[in-house]
């Protein structure tokens, strides 16, 4: 049996479901992506937690040049250590059939005598390599994906100079490659980086490592002290050439998770603060409006002995449906968007099974967050009416009170239509619902700017960084450090005008307690292929002592130009340096260090020693050029700009545009709901006022005119500070979004703004439009014998 | 009943008022408003000539389909059968935008609760219908004909009722109009504030020669017309020709 109130309840909200669901709409958008933020954070983190744990992912790295197996009983009894593995790891060219560009990877041995510790692997297809077998690799499932590799298919590989035909029978993925890129790269590239996986034995033979590794993985005890744990596993590998360990947080592949996580944490949190209150200032204005229409019938029900109380839920309860909605649309969406947004993830990172995750008690409290800003903003009006003694409440409103505007009593009444100043004292009379109906405005001009700003941004990138600071076709790096005759060795390959050496020292980098570990790069003074940009983006030449480090950097570590900063070398004699930072650079990938290569050697103590070389190379020879390459034995890897830049594209294009979809339709839906809101309050209100227009002789389209005037002027206001809203979202995003794998420049465009104005304007347009056929309804007969 | 002869022969709202061409002419003019299971014949064949200047009372009980009789005369509203023409327009075939170009060109309107924009001034509301009036006076001008030129730049809600319903007179015939439709315009006023609103509309009819159509339940009002229609049930049932107007501030109730 449906209480007569609740029935009351029902048909009010059929009345009123335009507004209601407009209010409804703009808090589940909120609310929408509350809820895909917290679900996408909680399904990364649990899905990478349980990986991380079930197939047991190290905490401590460490590389090695040479060391005996026989040290590994003696890493595992460092207090602190629950496991430990070593490992024979090393780069791997591949020669593929059917793709011009060699592709490289990544090799790491799997035990045999033993059984695996850490790093296990979870196949997908086919079977781990067998033992005492020969040729036989594992693969990781990104690259086998990218070329549709199979178990049984065949490749061939050049390991440490030697070409072999490798088999594959088994398509895997490890907990230390759910970022499959190379180390170092912003973007994964699967057509041309992999992993593989091989028997110890073959592999340690194949790089010239039998009966030695060089890489550790160790697995801290619960409660075991990192930081002791690295020194005692530096002090025990430094005579074998080993370099200084480093954390999970400076592993590529988990510190390039966490700075996704991270971003999507500070999402989480702004964005859907500014929907709510809009939302709720929305839900507070179509609320106080229903009860001030309803006061007589307030006044009935009092005065027929309903208690205040019934009373005040009675109307709570419209609060609580429009909550109620917005909570269901609001998880629908945000379900819906999380799971596609997932299915973006799952080109970027690689888990056995990543899957959307609702967050249920996050959902839970978005309901309690929403109905208490809802109901906190609907509570004034409820008690203002059931305060009154019911015989007051049945007599109508008191006439409004107006006054002159503002601009009028400035003395420029004579340039204001009389429309528009009727427009100016409402404005005036109402000023925080003219407030919240222009910030709503406001917010949805901002938040087309943010994918703008981000296509701009990457397009900059793409534009600057890479045809302006990078004018290299390729990069070709060796895999031991060689002498002049290597670069002598490039320049000869086809097509080659241009070879530019650099020299590549690994290295940890300290400042006070702050470090980081990098290469240090050493370029020719007046390199003409890689250039080096200052904050303005203008080139500047390397000095000849001291450093240009990223601006990033520069940030992480704290470190200001003029400042020396320490240098601990990975390399040969492991030498400790100190140099000062002279200026730092503009880059958005990755942490550089940058030094003139001659000081670089002379700090090294060495010759005419290069790592590699950056090649402008000869269209027209590209791929003789790229037959030489795979035929070279001592190249490690080969980049090639044009196919970074493509991925780059392409995964970034796919991600902007879906971005860019979600933020379009966020904007339009804000602009649509809060003029919609907006104007149905303004006709309600104003509806006698308006009829009356009607009556003495206006027609239709000039009674929208006046009702237009109020919202034009919001509007207006609106435009700018939503265009600087926006921008200022824009540059926060950059700033949440900078991270050391990552940055993006600031770039806003005026075709941006004029974008975002252009959504506004049309949505909220056509949303005015819709009101205004209403005035054709208005009751023109009613109105005039009604009081106010 | 002093005019019980006019009601023979001729139907009784029809007259030869002034001799002249009669600005309306309705002709079993008839309104039926569909009610629950029923209907409700709000005007049953009314047939009424309006002249040129005259003052028009309109007496009748709640019900009695004045009010219907004053809408579909000022245009908002239209006849479910019968005729009414308005000089050259048939009103009673007249569309949406010829019946807003002809409330707007030639109807002033003023209503029992006054219907000013609560945001403008009294000026203001006065201009707001000047500015679209295609002859009109000036707002200033028209305020002063009903005695209010020292209260231009007040808001209604610094008004009286009765000061806001002479401003809501000055609106109606600032633009000069050639019918002045007027709702009860004492309903909401005591005594001595309805008084005054009566002579402004008397005087306004008597300076600007406007046909003025004043409805009311208020039989003594009648006392200032030129003629007095009484409606009951949608017909004419009497028509009275007063031999002379008493003024305004004569009356009393």
């Amino acid at each position: 049996m449906i209480r007569p109130l609740d029935r009351k309840l029902f048909r009010d909200i059929g009345r009123m479901k335009g507004q209601m669901l407009a209010t409804a709409i703009v808090m589940a958008t909120g609310l929408a992506m509350m809820i895909m933020a917290r679900s996408l954070i909680l399904s990364l983190e649990t899905t990478q937690e349980r990986y991380y744990f079930d197939y047991r992912f190290a905490g401590v790295f460490c590389d090695v040049k040479r060391a005996p197996n026989a040290l590994r009983p003696r890493l595992a009894e460092i207090a602190g250590v629950a496991a430990v593995e070593t490992r024979v790891m090393g780069k791997i060219t591949l020669d593929l059939p059917g793709q011009r560009e060699p592709a490289d990877g990544l090799i790491h041995s799997l035990p045999e005598d033993r059984p695996q510790r850490l790093h296990l692997l979870h196949l997908r297809r086919g079977r781990l390599p067998s033992a005492g077998s020969h040729g036989e690799v594992v693969v990781g499932e990104a690259f086998a994906q990218a070329h549709g590799f199979q178990p049984g298919d065949t490749i061939d590989g050049v390991i440490y100079g030697a070409r072999q035909r490798l088999k594959i029978v088994g398509v895997a993925l490890s907990p230390e490659y759910v970022f499959e890129a190379r180390p170092g790269d912003a973007l994964p590239d699967a057509k041309r980086f992999g992993v593989f996986w091989m028997n110890e034995r073959e592999l340690g033979s194949a790089f010239e490592l039998d009966g030695a590794f060089n890489n550790v993985l160790v697995d801290l005890a619960p409660g075991g002290d990192a930081r002791a744990v690295m020194a005692e596993v530096d002090r025990i590998l430094q005579p074998y050439g080993g370099q200084v360990a480093y954390l999970r947080r400076d592993h590529p592949s988990a510190s390039r998770l966490e700075d996704e996580i991270r971003i999507l944490k500070s999402l989480s949190v702004a964005f859907p603060a500014v929907f709510l209150t809009i939302a709720a200032f929305m839900s507070s204005s179509v609320l106080t409006r229903l009860v001030r229409l309803q006061r007589e019938q307030i006044a009935q029900l009092k005065a027929f002995g309903y208690s205040s109380r019934e009373v005040g839920l009675h109307y709570l309860k419209f609060a609580l449906v429009i909550v109620g909605t917005a909570t269901l649309l609001g998880g629908l969406a945000g379900t819906y968007l999380g799971t596609n947004v997932v299915q973006v993830y799952h080109q970027f990172f690689k888990f056995p099974d990543l899957r959307f995750h609702p967050h249920w008690a996050m959902i839970g409290v978005a309901f309690f967050v929403s109905s208490g800003a809802a109901v906190v903003g609907v509570l004034g009006a409820v008690r203002e009416a059931v305060r009154l003694p019911p015989a007051e409440a049945m007599r109508p409103e008191p006439p409004a009170q107006y006054r002159a505007s503002m601009l009028e009593r400035a003395g420029l009444a004579q340039f204001v239509s009389t429309s528009m100043r009727m427009a100016f004292r409402n404005i005036e009379r109402r000023p925080w619902q003219a407030f919240f109906t222009a910030f709503g405005l406001a917010l949805a001009t901002g938040i087309p700017i943010v994918p703008g700003a981000m296509r701009e941004g990457i397009h900059h990138i793409l534009s600057v960084q890479w045809d302006r600071a990078a004018r290299e076709d390729a990069t070709l790096s060796l895999r031991e450090p060689g002498s002049a005759s290597a670069l002598a060795e490039f320049e000869a390959l086809p097509g080659v005008q241009l070879a530019e050496p650099f020299r590549s020292v690994p290295a940890r980098l300290r400042f006070d307690h702050r470090s980081r570990r990098l290469a240090v790069t050493g370029l020719p003074r007046e390199a003409f292929l890689k250039q080096l940009l200052n904050a303005r983006e203008e080139a500047v030449e390397l000095p000849p002592n001291g450093l240009l480090i990223s601006a990033k950097l520069a940030e992480v570590l704290g470190v200001q130009p003029g400042e020396m900063l320490r240098l601990e070398v990975q390399e040969g004699r492991r030498p400790t340096l100190e140099a000062v930072v002279q200026a730092t650079i503009t880059d958005y990938t990755g942490l550089s260090v940058y030094m003139e290569i001659d000081n670089l050697r002379r700090l090294m103590r060495e010759g005419d020693t290069v790592s590699g070389a950056n090649l402008k190379v000869d269209r027209a020879q590209w791929d003789r050029f790229l037959a030489a390459v795979k035929l070279a034995p001592r190249v490690a890897g080969l980049t090639i700009k044009d196919s970074l830049r493509k991925s780059f594209q392409k995964t970034t294009g796919d991600m902007i545009g879906m971005i860019t979809t979600i933020y379009f339709a966020f904007a339009i839906i804000v602009s649509f709901g809060v003029v919609y809101n907006s104007a149905r309050i303004a006709l309600s209100e104003r509806s006698r006022e308006l009829a009356t227009l009607r009556v003495v002789g206006f027609t239709q389209r000039e009674v929208a005119g006046v009702m237009l005037g109020e919202l034009a002027i919001l509007t207006l206001l609106a435009l700018p500070a939503g265009l600087f809203i926006g921008s200022r979202m824009a540059a926060g995003i950059v700033v949440m979004a900078s991270t050391e794998s990552v940055r993006m420049p600031l770039v806003l465009l005026p075709s941006t703004f004029a974008t975002a104005v252009l959504v506004v304007l049309i949505s909220s347009s056509i949303s005015f439009a819709l009101v205004s056929r209403r005035i054709r309804q208005l009751d023109l007969l009613g109105v005039l014998k009604a009081r106010d | 009943m002093q005019s019980g002869a006019l009601a023979a022969a001729p139907p009784p709202g029809v007259s030869s008022e002034g001799g002249g061409e009669p600005i309306f002419q309705a002709r079993e003019l008839t309104k039926v408003y569909p009610s629950g299971a029923g209907e409700i014949r709000a005007l049953d064949g009314v047939d009424l000539d309006l002249f040129a200047g005259e003052l028009v009372v309109l007496l009748g009980a709640s019900g009695s389909g004045k009010s219907t009789l004053l809408n579909i005369l000022g245009g908002l509203d239209t006849p479910t059968a019968g005729q009414l023409r308005y000089r050259g327009l048939d009103l009673a075939g007249a569309d949406e935008d010829q019946l807003t170009a002809y409330r707007r060109d030639s109807v002033g309107f003023v209503f029992q609760f006054y219907n000013l924009i609560p945001s403008l001034t009294g000026l203001e509301n006065v201009a707001l219908i000047t500015d679209i009036a295609r002859d009109p006076m000036a707002p200033e001008t028209a305020l002063e004909l009903v005695g209010l030129g020292d209260r231009l730049d007040h808001f209604p809600s610094q008004l009286s009722g009765g000061q806001q319903q002479r401003v809501a007179i000055a609106r109606a015939i600032a633009k000069r109009p050639e019918v002045l439709l007027c709702d009860e315009p004492t309903g909401a006023l005591d005594v001595k504030t309805g008084i005054q609103v009566l002579e402004a509309i008397e005087r306004v009819n008597a300076e600007l020669g406007t046909l003025t159509v004043v409805i009311t339940h208020n039989a003594i009002i009648a006392d200032m017309a030129d003629r007095v229609i009484h409606l009951s049930d949608g017909h004419i049932i009497d028509l009275q020709h007063n031999r002379s107007r008493r003024p305004a501030s004569s009356l009393a109730w």
